[in-house]
């Protein structure tokens, strides 16, 4: 995946996930699930397989979880988070839907 | 269940795997904890999802890897990537077209028992799963009574009342609904038919957080103008037509206006119910107080435990007895004996069917079992005849897991290919099965191969593909260069166990089969058995909803009409005798009264009988015999002299010891006065499991003043024409009462048929997965001991140079082979003894631990074991010893 590429669905909704701060894994699920309307389910293979294509192409990074993080019983939470180049990707491909959207809006009206 | 998972996810490439594979277990952990939660449909949804998702991310993360390792340098070894995983399955392929036998033979076994499974599956999926196909069915409940000491029956359904009573214990339940089915009259301008429905509650529809398709709803304001149509009833009454929302048409009588369609898959509380007329229960002056037999059910909040209930529901009750005016009697059953009883929803739904439904799945699933069995047997043979393969192999660098996985990719074609016969054996085998199984059976109609049954072939496959290659996977890893040498001569002790093993293993899995089968084949022949007290050959038999036709009002007219009509089908050809019941055997029960024999004046006298009614010649054409006095004649019924006729049992009751003929008895509470003309034999009236109902039969007669007097009875007719008569039938009853429908139409043949339908369905599986259990144990122990006598045609060889007789060798293999089988048969009997218990509800009069079943099979199996290990044991006898010690 390249920035000419723009993004998948998924990665579009994982990344938005992360947009208001860092994530764990199945609190991206939820998100994932819920913002597109239920549309898109990720199950565990498929989530983790985009985390790690976002992180290889440095839009993603694993961060410490954060302090007011609740403690999780059992093994610690792995939480991730959007680098600079990951929020900036994410506004642009925001800026892209809205470009589209609009000019979508003015041909129909038009019809 | 979490098990696959961990698998699957061992097998995904190591830079991802190591990096991440703890998080995707944990996320899937996650998930099946949270679906377990809601219900059992969506668990198996989430598992099927999750492991179809890890099996696509292994073959996605091999084509285009998302992880390269922390370092961020990307991992170019051959070891991981797609390439290797394509040149493993080629070198399989290759592998195994190069030996046809096999693989045809451990495709066509695991097909053929996944493809059972898949059949079974789709048939039970819904029954099981999820049979009321509503939201959180765990929290519906049914409630019912008992009250020890009352004289009541030990379980009876609740009442208006007590319904009224328990709506209010808002803190316990969301909703409280009652519900019912029956058959009644549903008239269109251009159709009138008798069809199921059922007239609930309005809450019922909220209760089960059902969602109409079309229109709205029922509510307590409709009051009684209302009908909810099922999916169904749209299409076939109504040709799917949108417009007819807001249209009235007459049911039972009355007019109702359509307010809402069903979705399809919406049948409550069976599938055949065509519509529903929603009546509100009110606490005003027409509440019926103390009667029993209402089904109540209800919705419980979030947190309540089952257990919690009956308390309540008991302290409920007795404030029965200060809103209304109630007798004496039933006070003290309210304040002392009431004992609520409250279950599960889908068990009252299920009833009878949930047991055989699990039956069946397990049958199919040992099958499986038992056909993995014999493929990792044939594997395992193949394993250690390629051992040479291997070691060169290893020899020349290929590591532990290579290995492994080219055995693998080896079983995931074989899984594959055998996932597509499954397909193919369900396809053809499911209608079949469809066509055996009980009618009533609920989410029966909606059987068939679809996401669901396709699921469970794929998940099947790739289990019994894990469950297959496991052990020749883990032997061949074992392998080292060092076997190179050494490979391909003898038989190493532990794979011997390992293969005798899962002979015994199989042996005793097929011995608890046979002994299923066995038991309810028995009880099969035993209900056969059964004198029902009637003969249903030869006999038709019909209702007519006469009532329905214009002018018909009194028992006077209904008389009338029967008596004319007996006559016209008299004149039928071939109708030899004609009568009617009102209540037929098989098909209807019979409602109880008190009856008295005259003079007794004890408190408690009398005693509780069914009762009928009869005309013309019904005991003779039921073949019923008349043990004492007469039969009713002509002129009973044209002129009610008041005699009745007792079965041997109701005359045993109302007269012990006596004659009955000539004596008199009074019903109900001393109204009506009649006397005995006749004894008959006991019938059994509602199955063949059943004890008899002691039965008393009154005359229909002409003279009836009352309304609801012999309305519609069913008409037997006694003709070797029985089976074609209906439309004979039909004719003459649309010409004499065009507007009344005709319905309960049967054979008693076939009444007495369906009435074992659940014992022949389950005995049909049954059986069908035993003879594929003995088919597969017995190529098994072939297999095996075929294998033991090629692998040791050395030595036998020698033995016999040495001077060994034929005889004493085919002692040595036939020994082997029968100490294998008999360990097998010592632990399947131990297991079918532990385990037949589930099977009692089925069986008829036969013990579940049946001493002779058991002998039977037993000594069956050791037979076939013999069989198969004879031909062997002869082949081994005939080795010659100059050849063998040549070759080698």
């Amino acid at each position: 995946m390249t920035d000419s590429e723009g993004l998948t669905r998924l990665e579009y909704h994982v990344l938005l996930a992360m947009a208001e701060g860092p994530r764990y894994g199945y609190a991206i699920r939820d998100a994932v699930e819920e913002e597109s309307a239920r549309t898109l389910t990720p199950r565990a293979g498929t989530l983790y397989r985009v985390i790690a294509r976002l992180i290889t192409s440095g839009l993603v990074a694993e961060i410490q979880p954060p302090a007011e993080a609740e403690p999780h019983p059992g093994r610690p939470r792995r939480y991730y988070a959007l680098t600079e180049r990951g929020r900036t990707q994410l506004s642009d491909e925001a800026q892209r839907m809205r470009d589209a959207a609009a000019l979508a809006r003015r041909r129909l009206r038009n019809a | 269940m979490i098990g696959i998972v961990r698998f699957l996810v061992r097998l995904l490439p190591r830079p991802f795997r190591e990096e991440f594979g703890d998080e995707v277990v944990a996320q899937a952990e996650t998930e099946l904890t949270r679906a377990r939660a809601v219900s059992g449909s969506a668990l198996w949804r989430a598992y099927v999802t999750t492991v179809a998702d890890l099996v696509w991310s292994n073959i996605a993360e091999r084509w285009r890897p998302s992880w390269f390792g922390r370092t961020g340098v990307v991992f170019t070894g051959g070891g991981e990537g797609m390439e290797q995983w394509i040149r493993d399955l080629r070198w399989a392929a290759r592998s195994l077209r190069s030996s046809g036998g096999f693989a045809v033979t451990v495709v066509m076994v695991l097909g053929l028992a996944i493809g059972v499974n898949t059949a079974i599956f789709a048939v039970v999926d819904e029954v099981l799963l999820n049979p009321l196909e509503v939201e959180e069915p765990g929290r519906l409940v049914h409630i019912t009574a008992s009250a020890p000491g009352s004289g009541l029956p030990d379980e009876f359904g609740s009442s208006a009342e007590l319904y009224l009573q328990y709506s209010e214990l808002d803190d316990l339940f969301e909703s409280v609904a009652t519900y019912n089915w029956f058959t009644a009259t549903f008239r269109t301008p251009d159709r009138t038919e008798r069809v199921p429905m059922s007239a609930p509650t309005p809450s019922l529809f909220r209760m089960l957080g059902a969602e109409p398709a079309l229109g709205r709803l029922p509510v307590a304001d409709d009051e009684g103008m209302a009908v909810v149509l099922s999916h169904s009833a749209f299409q076939d009454w109504f040709g799917g037509d949108e417009r007819i929302l807001g249209r009235s048409y007459e049911i039972m009588g009355d007019s109702r206006s359509i307010v809402g369609v069903m979705p399809e898959g919406f049948g409550f509380p069976n599938e055949r119910v065509l519509l529903w007329i929603p009546e509100e229960i009110r606490d005003d002056g027409d509440l019926e107080v103390g009667r029993f037999g209402v089904n109540v059910a209800a919705r419980l909040r979030p947190g309540i435990s089952m257990d919690a209930v009956p308390p309540r529901l008991e302290a409920a009750a007795r404030l029965v007895t200060e809103r209304y005016d109630v007798s004496a009697n039933y006070e003290r059953l309210l304040l002392e004996q009431h004992r609520a009883i409250v279950r599960p929803l889908a068990d009252e739904i299920m009833g009878d069917v949930a047991t055989p439904a699990r039956i069946m799945l397990g049958a199919v699933l040992i099958v499986l079992l038992i056909a993995c069995a014999n493929v990792t047997n044939l594997l395992m043979v193949r394993a250690e005849r390629r051992q040479g393969d291997f070691a060169v192999r290893s020899a020349i660098g290929a590591g532990r897991n290579d290995l492994a996985r080219a055995q693998l990719a080896e079983v995931s074609l074989l899984a594959a290919a055998a996932g597509a016969v499954a397909v193919g054996v369900a396809w053809v085998s499911l209608p079949a099965l469809v066509s055996a199984a009980p009618p009533n059976t609920p989410g029966l109609s909606g059987a068939s191969i679809g996401v669901g049954a396709l699921a469970a072939t794929f998940v099947l496959s790739v289990a019994s593909a894990f469950l297959c290659g496991a052990l020749p996977t883990l032997r061949s890893a074992a392998t080292t260069a060092v076997g190179v040498g050494s490979a391909g001569r003898g038989v190493s002790r532990r794979s011997r166990w390992g293969r005798d093993g899962l002979v015994v293993l199989q042996t005793a899995m097929a011995l608890v089969l046979l002994v299923g089968s066995g038991l309810l084949m028995r009880s099969f022949q035993q209900l056969r058995a059964v004198d029902p007290g009637y003969d249903v050959d030869e006999v038709f038999t019909f209702q007519i909803a006469i009532e329905d036709e214009p002018g018909m009002e009194m028992g006077t007219d209904f008389a009338r009409f029967h008596l004319d009509f007996m006559d016209q089908l008299r004149a039928l050809p071939q109708v030899e005798r004609v009568g009617l019941v009102n209540n037929v055997p098989l098909d209807e029960g019979v409602g109880s009264t008190r009856f008295v024999a005259e003079g007794d004046i004890a408190e408690d006298a009398g005693s509780q009988l069914g009762r009928t009614w009869v005309g013309g010649d019904y005991f003779d054409v039921m073949g019923i015999a008349l043990l004492e006095g007469r039969a009713f004649d002509e002129r009973d019924h044209l002129e009610n002299p008041g005699f009745a006729i007792l079965s041997r049992t109701a005359a045993q009751l109302l007269f012990p010891g006596e004659d009955p003929i000539g004596r008199r008895f009074t019903w109900p509470e001393g109204e009506s006065i009649e006397t005995v003309i006749g004894v008959v034999e006991d019938v059994m009236q509602y199955s063949y499991r059943d004890e008899v109902q002691p039965l008393v039969y009154l005359p229909m007669v002409l003279q009836w003043d009352e309304e609801w007097g012999l309305s519609s009875p069913a008409y037997v007719v006694k003709s070797p024409r029985a089976a074609d008569l209906a439309p004979e039938v039909r004719e003459l009853a649309r010409a004499a009462a065009p507007t009344a429908p005709m319905y309960s139409v049967f054979t008693m043949q076939g009444l007495a048929a369906d009435s074992m339908v659940s014992l022949s369905f389950a005995l049909l599986v049954l059986g069908v997965a035993s003879a594929l259990a003995l088919m597969l144990g017995t190529v098994g122990l072939y297999g095996v001991l075929s294998y033991v006598v090629a692998q040791r045609s050395r030595e036998i060889g020698v033995r016999m140079a040495l001077g060994a007789e034929a005889e004493r060798v085919q002692r040595m293999v036939v020994t082997r082979g029968m100490r294998v089988v008999a360990l097998g048969v010592g632990i399947g009997l131990v297991v079918a003894w532990l385990s037949a218990e589930t099977l009692s509800a089925l069986l008829f009069e036969v013990q579940s631990a049946d001493a002779t079943t058991f002998a039977v099979v037993s000594a069956a199996l050791v037979a076939v074991g013999m069989l198969a290990s004879y031909v062997p044991a002869r082949r081994a006898s005939l080795i010659d010893p100059v050849e063998t010690l040549r070759d080698g």
